[in-house]
C-alpha cells in the first residue's frame, strides 16, 4: 500500500533525479575503479618480479608505462568518484529532508483538530527530527546496489583471467554475503525498531516531566523523575547498544569473506599462473569489499521501517475525514446565525457571550473555528450548518483573540503578520494602538522588531492579551473574536481599549462577538447571549 | 533561543583555556573504566591480522609453480587471518558500543538534573532541553564508541605495519613513513576547518526544534488564522538552514577525506611502482635492496594497511568535531542548584514577604516588584491577578525555584536564604497535575509513597474522589495513562488536590487549582478546598474571584496594564 509518506518520498526521489543518478554514477566508477586497481597492482608486481628473474632483455621489453600510469590513474579515479558519490547522495538526502520535514507540519496541520491537537509536542518534535532523519537513509544508499554491481561486473571479468572457476568463487562469495546479510538483517530489524521508538518515547516522557518542577520540588519527586527519565534513556542506550552488537556481525561477516574469498580466489587461479592469480586473488577480495554499502543499508533496516511507521501516524488521514460542503465563500455578506437561541446576528451585530465559567463560550468560540466539532444544527453561518463548511471558508470568516493569548515565540511583528502577513507597518501600529498597546510596544528597544519570548514570556499577562488583540484586529475578517480581551487590566486600560474598540467597529463595519462579564465590554454591544443554563437566552444589551 | 544564542557566543574563539576546560570537561564524561583502551586493543590485533593476511597471499602467490598443495597452508593463513580481522572488528565495536551507553545515560542523567531543578521561567525552553537531552548528548556516541579507539589504534597500529614492512623491504617502509608527514598535515587542517562548520550545524537543529515546538503549541492560533502554509513554509527555511549547515559540515568532512584517501592511494601507487621497477631492475638509483616477488607482493598488500588506523580516525574525525561542540553547549547548561533545606520550624508557622522583588536573570522586567504581605499562621491567602503577575513566581520562590532579587521572606520568623526551599514543609497542587501512567493509587501516593490505606481513604474523601472512583472500573486501582486519559480537568484537580492533603505540610500552596473550571466545578472545588486547607498555612494564585472569596486576606498583584 502506498501511503502519503511513500508517495511524498518518491515525489523527492524523481525531483533529485539527476542527483540520484550521478550519486549512482559515481558509486559504479568508484566499485570498478577499486577492483581494477588492486587487481592491476597485484598483477604488474607479479608480471613485473617474473620478468625481472628473466633477465634484463625481458625486463626492459616489459612494458612497464601502461601498467604504471593506469595505477595512478586509477587511485586519483576512485578519490575523486567516491568524494562525488558521498557529495551527491548526501546532497539529495538533505535536499529531500528539508521538505519533508515541514511537510510533517503540513500533515499535522491538516488531520482533523482533535487528532492534530492530540499530539503532544514531544511526539511530533521526535518525529519531526528523529524519524525524519532516518529517512536520510532512504536517500544515501540508494547508489549502494550500482556500486556493488559495477563491482561485481568488474570483479568477475578481472577474476576470469584467472580461470572460470575463480571468477565463479567470487561471484558466489559475494552473493552468501548478501543472502546471509539479508538473513541477518532480518534478526536486526528488532532491536532497530526499539532504538528509533526508545529515542521518541525519551522525548515525549522529558517533555513530560520536565514542566512539572514545583509538585517534583514539593514531594521530594526530583530523584523520582530524574529516575523515570534515566530509565527511558536506559532503555534507548540498551537498545542502540544491542543494535550495534547485532550489526557487529556485520562486521565478521564481511572481513571473513572477504579472505575466504581471496585465499579461494589465489587457489582456483593458480592455474593461470602467478600474475593473474594475484590478479584475480585482489580483485575477488575487492568485490566483496565493494558490496559494504549494501549491508549498510541492511543494518538500519529496522529503524527505516519504524521510522517510517510512526510517521504514517502523522501523514496518514485519521478516520475518513467528514466530507466537508465546498467553500462557501460569502465572506463579508454572511448573516451568522446563532441557533442556541434561534439568536440572529446580522453582519455589523455586536454580540455579548455571557454566562459563569464553565457553561460553554469558550468551547462556543472554538466551535465557530473549527477547532472542535459541534453538533449538527446547533451553529449556522450565512444559512449552512458549520459542520458542513470546509474549516478554511469558517476560518476566513473570524478573527480571534483566544483567552490565553497563544503568542508565537519570536517578535511584535512576527505574531501580528500570522494574522495578515501583507499588513504594512501603519496598519500594525494602528492595530497596536487601537488595542492600547502602541505606547509600549513604542518604548520596547526595537520596536515592532522586539523580541517576546517563548509565548510572550517578555510580556505581562495584559499585554499579551492585548497583542493578541491586535493580532486580531490585523485579520481582514467580517467579524471579530474576542474571549475575554480585557481579563486582567485594570479600569482605566479596559476602558481604553472599549473606547479604541468601538471606533475600530464603527470605521471598519465588523460584527463582534466578544466573550466577557466586564460592563465595560458589554456595554458597548447591542446584543447579549447567556449561556447559563435556564438564563433567559438571548436578550437586547440595552 | 536564547539558549542556543548564548551558547553560541560563550565561545568567542578556540583559545587554549576553552580547549583544556573542554577536553577536561569531555574525559570526565567518557570516563568507562577502560573500554577504550580494550577496544583499541582489538583494532592493533586487525592490524596484526592484516600483517598475517599480506602474509598469507604473498606466501601463496610465491607458491603457484609448486602447485597448489603448496599454496594451500598460505591460502589457510589469508582466509583465517580475513576470519580474525572480522572477529577483532566485531569485537571493537561492541566493546566501544558498551563504552557509549555508559558515557551517554551518565550524561544525560546530569542534563536531566540540570532539567527539573531549572527555574519555570528561564530562558532555555523546554524544547531547547529536548534537543539536548536526545540529540546533543548523542553526539558522544560515535566519539566515544569510535573516535577514542580509533585514535589510540592510530598511534600504535602503524608502527605495526611499518616494522612488518621494514622486515621486508626498508626502502618502502621509508617511502610510507615519508608520507605520513603530509598525510598528518592535511588531517590537522581539515579538522580546524570544520569545527566552526559543526557548532553552526548544533544551533541550525536547536533553532529548528525550537521553533517547531513552539508552533506545535500554538497549532490552533495557526489554524484559526489560517496560516498553515505560511507558517510550513517557515518551518521549510529552518529545515532548509540545517540541511544547508549539514552539508557545509559534510563537505568539509568528505573533502579531508578525500585527500587522505589521495594520500593514501598515492603513497600506494609509489610504493607499487617502486616494488614493480625494483624486481624489473630499472630503478634510476642503485637500490640498496633487491626484492623478490613475495616480499614485494607483501609489502604491496600491506601498504594500504598502513593507512587504514588513519583513515579510521579521519572518518571518526566528524564524531569528535560533533562531540566538542556537543561538549561546549552541554557545559553551559546551568548547573544543578540543589536547593538547600531549612531546618523544620515548630509551632504554628507564618509567611512574611517583605518587599519582595523576584527578576529572571536577563529579563529586563521583575515578575514580581515590592510585594510586601503575611500569610498567618494556619490562615489562607489570596493572591489575586492576571495571569503574568508574578502570582506563581511567588509561589516559586518558596520552593526555591525563582531568584529572590530584594527583600526578605520570613518562615515563623527565620528568614528565607537565597535559593533556599520550604519544599520539605509545603505540600503544592497546581491546574496541570503531574499524573503518571499507572494506576490511581500510584499518582496519589507520588506525594507520600508510606501512606496508609486510611490515610488514603481520608484526602480521597476530603477532596471529593468518591464519586468519580465509584465510576471508575478498579476503583482506585484502576488504570490511568500519563496524558489522564478519561479525567475531567476538575477529576485531574481533584487528584492534585488529594495528593497534596496526603503530605502532613503545614504549609499548602495552591496555584490557579480552580482554572479552567465550569461554574459548578469550580463552586464544588471551592468547598472541598476551603475544608481541606483548615488548619494550615495557604497561600492560593488564582484569578478567580469566587476562589479568592474563602480567604481570609485578598492581596491584589497590579498588573502594569
Amino acid at each position: 500500500m502506498t501511503t502519503p509518506l511513500d508517495a511524498l518520498i518518491a515525489a523527492e526521489r524523481s525531483r533529485q533525479r539527476g542527483v540520484l543518478r550521478r550519486a549512482a554514477l559515481y558509486a559504479a566508477l568508484v566499485a570498478a575503479a577499486s577492483v581494477i586497481l588492486l587487481g592491476l597492482s597485484g598483477w604488474f608486481i607479479t608480471a613485473a618480479a617474473i620478468a625481472g628473474l628473466a633477465g634484463p632483455a625481458v625486463a626492459t621489453a616489459f612494458n612497464y608505462m601502461l601498467p604504471s600510469a593506469g595505477i595512478r590513474l586509477l587511485a586519483i579515479v576512485r578519490t575523486g568518484a567516491r568524494y562525488g558519490e558521498r557529495l551527491a547522495s548526501h546532497d539529495a538526502a538533505f535536499g529531500a529532508l528539508a521538505r519533508i520535514r515541514p511537510a510533517v507540519f503540513a500533515a499535522l496541520a491538516a488531520q482533523p483538530p482533535a487528532v492534530a491537537l492530540g499530539f503532544t509536542t514531544g511526539e511530533a518534535t521526535a518525529r519531526m527530527v528523529g524519524d525524519v532523519d532516518a529517512i536520510e537513509m532512504r536517500f544515501v544508499r540508494r547508489s549502494a546496489p550500482w556500486g556493488a554491481a559495477a563491482a561485481l561486473s568488474a570483479g568477475l571479468c578481472l577474476a576470469a583471467l584467472g580461470g572460470i572457476a575463480a571468477a565463479v568463487l567470487a561471484a558466489a562469495c559475494t552473493a552468501l554475503l548478501l543472502i546471509a546479510g539479508r538473513f541477518l538483517s532480518e534478526r536486526i530489524a528488532a532491536p532497530g525498531r526499539a532504538v528509533q521508538r526508545a529515542a521518541g518515547q525519551l522525548r515525549d516522557s522529558f517533555a513530560g516531566l520536565a514542566d512539572a518542577a514545583p509538585e517534583l520540588r514539593c514531594f521530594g519527586l526530583e530523584e523520582w523523575a530524574a529516575t523515570r527519565i534515566d530509565a527511558q534513556s536506559r532503555v534507548l542506550a540498551a537498545a542502540q547498544r544491542s543494535h550495534a552488537n547485532a550489526a557487529a556481525w556485520f562486521d565478521l561477516l564481511h572481513a571473513g569473506t572477504i579472505g575466504i574469498a581471496a585465499a579461494g580466489t589465489v587457489a582456483l587461479a593458480a592455474g593461470s599462473g602467478a600474475p593473474r592469480a594475484a590478479l584475480a586473488a585482489l580483485a575477488a577480495a575487492m568485490t566483496v569489499d565493494a558490496a559494504g554499502p549494501l549491508l549498510r543499508a541492511m543494518i538500519d533496516r529496522g529503524r527505516l521501517i519504524e521510522a517510517q511507521v510512526r510517521l504514517d501516524a502523522v501523514f496518514a488521514p485519521a478516520a475518513a475525514p467528514a466530507v466537508r460542503a465546498r467553500v462557501r465563500d460569502r465572506a463579508p455578506a454572511v448573516a451568522l446565525t446563532l441557533l442556541v437561541d434561534s439568536c440572529v446576528a446580522a453582519p455589523g451585530t455586536r454580540l455579548a457571550l455571557t454566562g459563569p465559567s464553565g457553561s460553554g463560550k469558550t468551547t462556543l468560540v472554538e466551535q465557530l473555528l473549527g477547532l472542535r466539532t459541534s453538533a449538527p444544527g446547533r451553529l449556522r453561518l450565512g444559512g449552512a450548518d458549520v459542520t458542513t463548511l470546509a474549516p478554511d471558508g469558517l476560518r476566513r470568516c473570524f478573527a480571534w483573540a483566544p483567552q490565553d493569548a497563544m503568542l508565537l515565540s519570536g517578535t511584535v511583528r512576527d505574531n501580528l503578520a500570522l494574522a495578515n502577513p501583507e499588513a504594512d507597518d501603519a496598519t500594525l501600529w494602528r492595530a497596536l494602538h487601537d488595542a492600547a498597546l502602541d505606547a509600549r510596544i513604542r518604548a520596547l528597544d526595537h520596536g515592532l522588531d522586539s523580541w517576546i519570548g517563548e509565548n510572550g514570556a517578555r510580556l505581562s499577562g495584559g499585554e499579551r492579551r492585548r497583542l493578541a488583540v491586535a493580532r486580531a484586529y490585523c485579520a481582514d475578517a467580517p467579524w471579530l473574536l474576542l474571549d475575554e480581551p480585557s481579563e486582567g487590566l485594570d479600569g482605566a486600560s479596559e476602558a481604553l481599549l472599549a473606547e479604541r474598540l468601538v471606533d475600530r467597529l464603527n470605521r471598519t463595519g465588523q460584527g463582534l462577538i466578544v466573550v466577557s462579564h466586564r460592563p465595560a465590554l458589554t456595554a458597548i454591544c447591542t446584543q447579549r447571549l447567556d449561556l447559563a443554563p435556564g438564563a433567559a437566552r438571548l436578550r437586547d444589551a440595552a | 533561543m536564547a539558549y542556543e544564542d548564548r551558547a553560541a557566543t560563550a565561545r568567542p574563539a578556540p583559545d587554549r583555556i576553552a580547549a583544556r576546560d573542554r577536553r577536561r570537561w569531555l574525559t570526565a564524561v567518557t570516563a568507562d573504566g577502560g573500554r577504550a583502551t580494550t577496544a583499541t586493543q582489538f583494532l592493533v590485533l586487525d592490524s596484526v591480522a592484516a600483517i598475517g593476511f599480506a602474509g598469507g597471499l604473498a606466501g601463496a602467490i610465491v607458491a603457484v609453480p609448486q602447485g597448489v598443495a603448496a599454496m594451500l597452508p598460505w591460502a589457510g593463513l589469508a582466509a583465517a587471518s580475513g576470519v580474525a580481522r572480522g572477529l577483532f572488528a566485531m569485537l571493537s565495536a561492541r566493546i566501544g558500543a558498551a563504552g557509549a551507553e555508559g558515557a551517554k545515560t551518565a550524561l544525560r542523567r546530569r542534563i536531566v538534573g540540570a532539567a527539573l531543578h531549572r527555574d519555570p521561567a528561564s530562558a532555555i525552553t523546554t524544547g531547547a532541553f529536548m534537543s539536548a537531552v536526545v540529540d546533543e548528548v548523542e553526539a558522544l556516541d560515535g566519539y566515544v564508541a569510535r573516535f577514542l579507539p580509533a585514535r589510540k589504534a592510530a598511534a600504535l597500529a602503524p608502527i605495526l605495519i611499518l616494522a612488518a614492512t621494514a622486515a621486508a623491504s626498508p626502502v618502502a617502509a621509508g617511502i610510507l613513513a615519508a608520507t605520513l608527514l603530509p598525510f598528518i598535515v592535511a588531517m590537522i587542517l581539515a579538522g580546524g576547518a570544520a569545527a566552526d562548520q559543526s557548532r553552526r550545524q548544533f544551533v541550525a537543529l536547536a533553532r529548528l526544534t525550537s521553533h517547531f515546538a513552539d508552533r506545535v503549541r500554538a497549532l490552533p492560533i495557526i489554524l484559526a488564522f489560517r496560516a498553515e502554509d505560511r507558517e510550513t513554509r517557515a518551518i521549510g527555511r529552518s529545515a532548509d538552514e540545517l540541511s544547508a549547515r549539514t552539508m557545509r559540515v559534510l563537505r568539509v568532512a568528505f573533502l579531508s577525506s578525500g585527500s587522505l584517501e589521495f594520500f593514501a592511494a598515492l603513497s600506494v601507487a609509489l610504493v607499487a611502482v617502486y616494488c614493480g621497477f625494483n624486481l624489473l631492475h630499472l630503478l634510476p638509483f642503485a637500490a640498496p635492496e633487491e626484492l623478490d616477488i613475495g616480499r614485494a607482493f607483501f609489502v604491496l598488500a600491506l601498504a594500504p594497511e598502513f593507512y587504514a588506523p588513519m583513515r579510521r580516525l579521519a572518518a571518526a574525525y566528524h564524531d569528535k568535531q560533533a562531540a566538542e561542540t556537543a561538549a561546549d553547549r552541554l557545559a553551559a547548561l546551568p548547573a544543578v542548584h540543589a536547593a538547600a533545606a531549612i531546618p523544620m520550624p515548630t509551632g504554628p508557622i507564618d509567611i512574611r514577604f517583605d518587599r519582595v522583588t523576584i527578576r529572571y536573570p536577563g529579563e529586563a522586567r521583575a515578575a514580581v516588584s515590592d510585594v510586601s504581605f503575611t500569610v498567618p499562621a494556619g490562615r489562607i491567602v489570596a493572591l489575586l491577578g492576571p495571569s503574568g503577575s508574578g502570582k506563581s513566581s511567588l509561589l516559586h520562590l518558596l520552593l526555591g525555584l525563582a531568584p529572590l532579587g530584594s527583600g526578605t521572606v520570613r518562615v515563623a520568623g527565620v528568614p528565607l536564604a537565597p535559593g533556599a526551599s520550604l519544599a520539605e514543609i509545603a505540600s503544592w497542587a497546581g491546574q496541570h497535575p503531574l499524573i503518571v501512567a499507572g494506576t490511581i493509587c500510584e499518582t496519589l501516593t507520588l506525594a507520600r509513597p508510606a501512606a496508609t490505606a486510611r490515610e488514603i481513604d481520608a484526602v480521597v474523601r476530603h477532596a471529593g474522589l468518591t464519586p468519580m472512583l465509584h465510576a471508575r472500573p478498579g476503583s482506585l486501582d484502576g488504570p490511568i495513562d500519563a496524558r489522564g486519559g478519561g479525567l475531567s480537568g476538575g477529576e485531574r484537580r481533584r487528584i492534585a488536590l488529594a495528593r497534596a492533603l496526603l503530605k502532613p505540610a503545614p504549609i499548602m500552596l495552591l496555584d490557579e487549582p480552580t482554572a479552567h473550571l465550569d461554574a459548578e466545578a469550580e463552586a464544588a472545588l471551592i468547598t472541598t478546598i476551603t475544608v481541606a486547607c483548615r488548619g494550615r498555612t495557604t497561600l492560593i494564585a488564582t484569578h478567580s474571584e469566587r476562589l479568592a472569596g474563602i480567604a481570609d486576606q485578598i492581596i491584589r498583584l497590579g498588573d502594569a496594564a
